[in-house]
C-alpha cells in the first residue's frame, strides 16, 4: 500500500548568487510569483511552498497545475524526497521513481547501453539484474542502435525516451512526472500512457506537473491548483483545470498590442 | 529519532485511523489528548514504520518515530551511504572508464605521467640539493605521490556536491554516498601511481623492515576516513560559497611548497621541529617512513589522530547543521 502524505509543507530557501538587492528587484519586475521576503540578514527567501496538504493514495493519478513559478517543481522534488520540507512534515510508503529532467542522472559521455546500467544503479538495481532488463528498455525506447552512441549525441526527445523506457522498466510504486514528458513524439506519448495506465490498474501512483490541460484530462483523475506555493483548488481534475483556466484568464494581461507593435 | 508512546484506541476502524493519522501529524500534545480519552486497554507493540498504525489491533500502544533529529538523519547518511558501498564502487569504477574513454594508454597515463615528473624531479633536484639520487628519487617518489592522493581529495572535494548536482536533484540518496565515491575513485588513481613505488625501491634498493609495513595499512584508512571528512566539510562549504575552491586550490599549491616532499626535514637543519607543525606532514610522514625504512617521526602518528579527530567532529557538526540545505545549494 503505497501513500503521499503532506500536512502544512513549507519550503523556503534563501538565494545567495548574485546581488541580492539587484536580485530582487529582477524577481519583483518578472512575472514569476513567487513569495519573497527579506530576512534579519537581507538575504533573499523564496517561499516556494507555502502550508501545502494533501494526500495521494493508492491507484490514483494525480495532477500539479499552476503558473510558471507556482511551486510545481518544488513541490515535485519534495515528493520525490529530494528536498526536505522547512517546515511541515512529508511522508511516503512506496519505492518512489522521480522522472524531473530528461537529462539528468544520465551521463552525457556514457553510451545508451551504459547509462541504461547507471541509471538503473542509483534506482538500486544492481547491473546484473539491469542487464537482464536492457533488452526490455532497448526495445520499449525503440532507439536500436542508437544505445550504442554516447547519449551527448541524442536529441531530447530520444533523451525522453531513454529515461522514461529506463525509470519505468521496473513498475514503481510511486512514479512523479514532470511535464519534459511531452517532449516525446505523439506515438510515443501513446505507449507511455498504455505503460503509465498499467502500472495504476496494479495500484500505484502517479504524480503528474503539467502545463497541457489536455494531457493532464486525458491522465488524471484528481488533482491541485497551486497558486504563488499554496494549493488554490483541489478535487476532481475538471474542476481544477476549470479554477487553472479562470486564473489565467483573469491573469492574461489587458495589453494595448499597438503600443507592443510600435515599440517593436 | 524523537519518539512518542502513544495509545490506539479500541474504537471501530475509521476512528482508528483518525487518531493515527493525527498522532502522526500531531504534536506531542495532542498525542496526550487522545491518551487520556482512550487508556483503557494497552499492550506494548514496538513498531517503528508508520504504515504499521492503520494495520494494528485497537488497544495497542505504538512506539511512533518522531520527527528525525539533525543529528540522528546526519548519522542515518553517513551510514546507509556506507551501507550503498557496491553503488559508490561501481561508480567510482565507471568515472575512471569515462575519464580515460578513447585514450590508448587509458589509466595507465596516471603511472607515466607520475613517473615522469618524479624522474624529472628528481634528476634536478638531487644536484640542487647535493643528495645522491639514490637517496633521494625514493622519498621524491613515495612523497609525490601521497601529496598527489591527499591534493587530488583536497581539490576535488569542492566539488563533491556540485559536480553531481544533477543526481542530487533527482533521485533521493545519502549525500555521504558522493564523499565516499570520491574518496574511492581517488584510491584508485593512487594505486595506478604506487605501482612506481616497488619499481624505484628496486632500482634503489633499501633495506625493508617487512614488519613495518603493516603499519601502512592503518596510515592508509586513516588517510582516507580524513578524506570522507574533508570532502564532505570542503564539499558542502563550496556548494555554499563559490569562491572557496580556488582559494582552496592556492592554498594547496603553496602548501606542496611548504610540506616535506621535495626536500627532507633535515634540511630545515635547526627548524626542522616547524615540520611537525604542518598537519600534512604525518599524512606523508606515517607512509613514507616504513616503506623507505625510516623511524617515523615521534609525533606523526599523535597528530595524525588528532587531526582526523578534529576533522570528522567539525565535519559532522556541518553536516548534521546543513545537510538538508545541500540540495538548495547545488
Amino acid at each position: 500500500m503505497s501513500f503521499l502524505r503532506l500536512r502544512n509543507v513549507s519550503v523556503e530557501f534563501p538565494i545567495y548568487h548574485g546581488s541580492s538587492r539587484s536580485l530582487k528587484k529582477v524577481l519583483l519586475a518578472s512575472s514569476t510569483r513567487g513569495n519573497l521576503a527579506r530576512d534579519a540578514r537581507d538575504r533573499i527567501n523564496v517561499r516556494a511552498l507555502n502550508e501545502v496538504s494533501f494526500e495521494v493514495r493508492d491507484g490514483e493519478r494525480f495532477a500539479l497545475i499552476g503558473p510558471n513559478g507556482a511551486g510545481k517543481t518544488t513541490l515535485l522534488k519534495v515528493l520525490a524526497g529530494v528536498f526536505e520540507p522547512t517546515h511541515g512534515r512529508f511522508a511516503s510508503s512506496g519505492q518512489v521513481c522521480s522522472l524531473l529532467d530528461t537529462s539528468v542522472g544520465l551521463n552525457a559521455d556514457a553510451t545508451g547501453y551504459e547509462n541504461i546500467i547507471l541509471r538503473g544503479m542509483y534506482m538500486g538495481l544492481r547491473p546484473r539484474d539491469m542487464r537482464e532488463r536492457a533488452a526490455a528498455v532497448a526495445e520499449f525506447s525503440e532507439l536500436g542502435d542508437y544505445l550504442e552512441m554516447p547519449v551527448r549525441t541524442y536529441s531530447a526527445g530520444m533523451m525522453v525516451r531513454l529515461s522514461f523506457a529506463i525509470s519505468t522498466c521496473v513498475p514503481p510504486d510511486i512514479l512523479i512526472m514532470d511535464e519534459w514528458l511531452t517532449a516525446g513524439d505523439a506515438q510515443f506519448l501513446a505507449k507511455a500512457q498504455l505503460r503509465i495506465e498499467e502500472f495504476v490498474r496494479n495500484s500505484s501512483i502517479l504524480v503528474l506537473a503539467s502545463h497541457s490541460m489536455e494531457l493532464v484530462e486525458q491522465w488524471c483523475t484528481r488533482g491541485i491548483l497551486l497558486h504563488q506555493g499554496r494549493v488554490s483548488t483541489m478535487g476532481p481534475i475538471k474542476e481544477v483545470v476549470a479554477a487553472y483556466r479562470r486564473l489565467t484568464d483573469a491573469s492574461m494581461p489587458q495589453q494595448d498590442f499597438a503600443s507592443v507593435a510600435s515599440a517593436v | 529519532m524523537g519518539r512518542a508512546v502513544c495509545v490506539i484506541g479500541r474504537d471501530d476502524g475509521s476512528r482508528l485511523a483518525d487518531t493515527a493519522r493525527c498522532l502522526f501529524f500531531g504534536r506531542r500534545k495532542t498525542y496526550q489528548k487522545h491518551l487520556g480519552t482512550d487508556q483503557s486497554s494497552r499492550a506494548v507493540a514496538k513498531l517503528t514504520h508508520l504504515e504499521a498504525i492503520h494495520n494494528t489491533k485497537p488497544g495497542s500502544v505504538v512506539d511512533i518515530p518522531g520527527p528525525p533529529t539533525r543529528f540522528g538523519s546526519a548519522v542515518n547518511d553517513i551510514a546507509e551511504g556506507f551501507r550503498q558501498n557496491w553503488l559508490w564502487v561501481r561508480l567510482a569504477h565507471q568515472d575512471m572508464r569515462l575519464r580515460y574513454r578513447g585514450s590508448v594508454l587509458g589509466p595507465l597515463w596516471q603511472t607515466l605521467t607520475t613517473a615522469i615528473m618524479i624522474g624529472a624531479i628528481g634528476l634536478i633536484y638531487a644536484k640542487l640539493f647535493h643528495t645522491e639520487l639514490e637517496d633521494y628519487l625514493p622519498m621524491l617518489a613515495v612523497g609525490l605521490i601521497l601529496w598527489q592522493f591527499s591534493a587530488g581529495m583536497i581539490t576535488e572535494g569542492c566539488s563533491t556536491f556540485d559536480s553531481v548536482r544533477g543526481i542530487i536533484q533527482q533521485v533521493k540518496l545519502p549525500f555521504s554516498l558522493h564523499a565516499y565515491r570520491l574518496v574511492y575513485r581517488n584510491i584508485l588513481v593512487l594505486a595506478h601511481s604506487l605501482v612506481i613505488v616497488p619499481i624505484v625501491l628496486i632500482i634503489f634498493p633499501h633495506p625493508i623492515d617487512w614488519l613495518r609495513l603493516l603499519e601502512l595499512g592503518p596510515g592508509f584508512v586513516l588517510i582516507a576516513i580524513n578524506g570522507v571528512a574533508v570532502s564532505i566539510l570542503l564539499g558542502m562549504i563550496s556548494a555554499r560559497f563559490r569562491d572557496v575552491p580556488p582559494i582552496v586550490a592556492n592554498i594547496v599549491q603553496v602548501v606542496f611548497f611548504i610540506t616535506p616532499i621535495m626536500w627532507p626535514p633535515s634540511a630545515l637543519g635547526e627548524y626542522n621541529w616547524s615540520v611537525t607543525l604542518n598537519p600534512l606532514y604525518p599524512v606523508i610522514d606515517v607512509i613514507r617512513a616504513p616503506l623507505l625504512g625510516q623511524p617515523t617521526e615521534p609525533h606523526s602518528w599523535t597528530i595524525l589522530i588528532m587531526v582526523t579527530a578534529a576533522n570528522c567532529a567539525v565535519s559532522f557538526l556541518f553536516f548534521s547543521r546543513f545537510r538538508s540545505r545541500i540540495a538548495f545549494w547545488v
